[in-house]
């Protein structure tokens, strides 16, 4: 690998990529900037590989790598019909190009949507290369066969490989038809391939967007309003602009930059602002108002998500209904690599460095934000001078959806008229994040004479809340209603890893086991009879034979939920262990996933692990709260993460299936606080209505 | 105020005017990237680098005072490649996002150099100070425990 050359920018005299054009740059995910030049001979069938005269075959991913692992399981997709040689393979960051259409990633998509075409691109390259082998080896294409990057004439054991074969390859027909393989035969898929992105993550050469360094490039940073939607005043730039390395300091709307001749400088000169603020309305909105506003009564309708039955007329003539209402609270998404995006500003060219999850709503916002500084030029002339570029990404979670710190970037080097990066410090991060939102939920059930739950009523009102995760009960109730009132906000709300599943998930599974053991029943033995979806159904007998699901004393109490989300279904079972009358602590969690055809087992497992330990830090640490229109915290001190020493021992199952595959980044998020909430009602006889959850002290 | 600093095993001049944290010096003057930003304020752990073998996070140290001691950044004890911690590291897999993983690395190896065979709570009590968003906890445990059985496999057998 070629160490990282800023100077060898190609990539700006390449700018004018279309659709159809070859593939001409993109950046390796160590940080190289990769322009293969037309002269080189190569066999690029389509947008997704290519492959050198030395056998060298680059993948292009335009999913972005956020530590879920599309780099690898991608690559493993194409590779599996491909017939390559793996150590052979490398991978970069797809540019963004019309050829892969919307370039988004979010919604544990990745695998899914990608499923079928990345297994025909490597198809239709291996047949062009059948093709051109058997025409190379002077034998019929139905005597020869493609193996770790050779065709082989079968009867001769004569052979030809990729790289002999770029130039005869590129040269016959693209077929229209490939027959994919048979599950049977997957060399690739279903084994634990090691991710092409670790080596560069062990040795400090990856290159994340707050790593990439320009030539002449300037450093920003940026002080926005701590009330939300607050404009600027009055600040005392001239007197920051006279602090040594500081080269301008100006306002852009969203609030005051700094720009200096180091991080440092900037970071130590936002400190020295001296800002007031037009605060707007919003400085008088707190939680606590919030909350009044989420659950007062309201002459608003609701909008209706589910009905069967009639169950607000059997709750209504139900003789012991039982109600509960729970909270979520906001959450910040806290990724490690705080936001920052890199301009390089030339000829009036932009090449942007964003640490996306979207490069193309990247570039919609770059344009937008240019639009508005250059309005005599139109949007194709501004499309035309706008590239960008994905680096790796020090975490996402559904934060890097929203693309403010590239408007930002943009409006910066626009103005300055040179290279320049920004950099969020992580008081910005946190309080200028785009929010988990502050959902409320009324539940209402009644029981039949049996113990069995009869008629159900949720009511979810949250800020910009959503109905995914509650517009299926996967339970056998007769009678169902579920509606929502959908509020704006005032506060910045966005995806945050598995989106409103997380509430509404714990909404259900957690009233779920208010109604079992209100009618006298095992809230396991009740889901087993009522879960509709064989596999939910199934995940859940798993989890509860690998925790020992019956051996629950006074010493260790379980507590079990399930969620069907992103296209998969998960069951997880949480152990407390009694250490004394008043405190419990964490013992295994049990995680079992039925995400269909399991691509690379050892990335599943990795992600369900981090989503346990990423919800747990929703169920256990403090949320985000609001005093006066501000966010109160401010940094991993007052918005902690769970640590090294509190993080339990989890076990993975993954069951085998052959149905086509499910997300796997997301879906291990819902079940844990309502399983974990489950345990603490078996403990302590009372629901948890409010997060963070706490295990000491409670009994 | 050009300094002298001693970082990976080679003196190395670089400008520390005021208080300057090594962090920066390391990041935006000498391109040493692997170790990085991201809460400023020692909590997180991503920056540390070991001054003198000892694990310390960069983003706390003035750079001026690491005058005449040793700088090791994850660029320099990566070069010792068949390290057993990091050959387990890459065996099991650990990084996800990988932005953490050199304050991970680094912490894991100072306390395997200080300790062979730690105690779980040791594990716990060094660890915590890196912290983790996509959640690679349990698999940085298995590493630190594997590579020490590998260490003291490998001290019976020599």
């Amino acid at each position: 690998m070629k160490p990282f050359n800023p100077e060898r920018r190609a990539f700006l005299k390449k700018s004018a990529l279309s659709a159809g054009s070859a593939l001409v740059l993109g950046i390796a995910w160590s940080g190289e900037i990769v322009a293969a030049t037309d002269t080189e001979p190569s066999f690029k069938p389509n947008a997704w590989l290519k492959i050198d005269t030395d056998g060298v075959v680059t993948l292009y991913i335009a999913e972005s790598e956020m530590g879920q692992g599309p780099f690898t399981s991608l690559s493993m997709l194409i590779a599996e019909e491909l017939e390559v040689d793996w150590q052979k393979v490398r991978v970069e960051h797809a540019p963004l190009d019309p050829a892969y259409g919307f370039q988004g990633t979010g919604g544990s998509r990745s695998v899914r949507r990608n499923w079928k075409t990345l297994r025909e691109a490597g198809a239709v390259a291996k047949q062009m290369l059948l093709t051109a082998g058997a025409e190379s080896l002077k034998a019929p294409i139905d005597r020869c066969q493609a193996h770790q990057s050779r065709i082989t004439h079968i009867s001769s054991s004569k052979s030809v490989s990729y790289g002999e074969l770029v130039g005869r390859a590129a040269e016959m027909p693209i077929p229209k038809n490939v027959k994919l393989k048979h599950h049977k035969n997957y060399k690739l898929i279903g084994t634990p391939v090691t991710r092409l992105d670790l080596a560069d993550k062990l040795n400090g050469k990856a290159r994340y967007g707050i790593d990439i360094k320009l030539p002449g490039m300037v450093y920003a940073t940026i002080a926005q309003s701590p009330v939300f939607g607050g404009t600027t005043k009055h600040f005392n730039g001239a007197e920051i602009k006279r602090r040594a390395g500081i080269i301008d300091c100006f306002d852009i709307g969203e609030g005051v930059v700094v720009v200096a001749k180091s991080t440092w400088q900037a970071f130590q000169a936002r400190k020295a602002l001296k800002i007031e603020w037009h605060e707007g309305k919003t400085a008088q909105l707190n939680s606590d108002n919030i909350i009044q506003r989420l659950s007062g009564e309201t002459s608003e309708k609701p909008s209706l998500i589910l009905e069967r039955g009639d169950a607000m007329a059997r709750l209504n003539s139900a003789r012991n209904p039982i109600a509960s209402e729970y909270r979520l609270p906001f959450q910040a998404h806290m990724t490690p690599e705080p936001m920052n995006c890199t301009v390089g500003v030339e000829d009036g060219q932009y090449s942007i460095w964003a640490p996306t999850q979207s490069p193309t709503s990247a570039k919609a916002s770059a344009v937008k934000a240019l639009k508005l500084l250059v309005p005599q030029a139109t949007e194709a002339e501004l499309e035309a001078r706008i590239e960008i570029v994905t680096p790796l990404l020090g975490g996402g979670f559904g934060r890097r959806i929203k693309q403010d710190y590239v408007t930002q970037a943009v409006k910066i080097a626009h103005r300055l008229k040179r290279s320049v990066q920004l950099v969020w410090p992580r008081e910005e991060d946190v309080q200028h994040d785009h929010y988990h939102p502050l959902t409320q939920h009324r539940l209402r059930g009644s029981l039949d004479e049996a113990g069995n739950p009869q008629a159900w009523h949720h009511r979810i009102t949250g800020l910009q809340s959503s109905k995914y995760g509650a517009d299926t009960l996967p339970y056998d109730i007769p009678h169902v209603r579920v509606e929502m009132l959908r509020l704006d906000s005032p506060v910045p709300i966005g995806p945050w890893r598995s989106v409103s599943n997380h509430y509404n998930a714990y909404a259900i599974e957690h009233f779920f086991d208010e109604l079992a053991l209100a009618g006298g029943q095992s809230p396991l033995e009740l889901r087993l009879k009522l879960l509709t979806e064989p596999r939910l159904k199934a995940v859940l007998h798993k989890a509860a034979e690998a925790a020992s699901w019956h051996q629950q004393d006074q010493r260790r109490l379980l507590g079990c939920a399930v969620h069907s989300s992103f296209g998969s279904h998960v069951a997880e079972i949480v152990e407390l262990i009694r250490l004394d009358d008043q405190n419990l602590k964490l013992g295994k969690i049990t995680c079992v996933i039925d995400c269909g055809t399991a691509i690379n087992p050892d990335t599943i497992k990795a992600q369900l692990e981090g989503s346990v330990i990423y919800a747990l830090s929703a169920a256990l640490k403090p949320p985000i709260s609001l005093k006066n229109g501000r966010v109160e915290q401010h940094n991993f001190h007052d918005s902690p993460i769970l640590s090294f020493k509190e993080t339990p021992p989890i076990e993975v199952i993954i069951t085998n299936s052959q149905l086509d595959p499910g997300g796997v980044g997301e879906p291990g998020v819902p079940p844990l606080a309502p399983a974990l909430a489950n345990a603490l009602l078996s403990a302590h006889g009372k629901p948890v209505i409010d997060l963070p959850m706490e295990l000491n002290g409670t009994s | 105020m050009a300094v002298t600093l001693h970082i990976n095993g080679s003196a190395t001049l670089v400008e520390a005017n005021s208080d300057i944290p090594l962090l920066w010096v390391l990041r935006d003057q000498l391109g040493l990237t692997g170790t990085k930003y991201s809460c400023g304020i020692g909590v997180c752990g991503s920056c540390m680098v070991l001054l003198d073998g000892v694990p310390e996070k960069a983003c706390r140290i003035k750079t001026a005072e690491c005058v005449g001691k040793s700088i090791t950044t994850i660029e320099g004890l990566a070069e010792q490649t068949d390290h057993p911690l990091l050959k387990t590291w890459l065996e099991l897999q650990v990084p996800q996002c990988g932005y953490c993983q050199s304050g991970q690395i680094i912490t894991a190896y100072a306390l395997l150099s200080e300790k062979r065979d730690p105690t779980a709570d040791e594990i716990d009590q060094a660890m915590s100070q890196v912290l983790c968003r996509c959640g690679t906890y349990p698999r940085i445990r298995q590493a630190i425990l594997q590579a020490s059985e590998s260490m003291s496999a490998k001290e019976q057998s020599s």
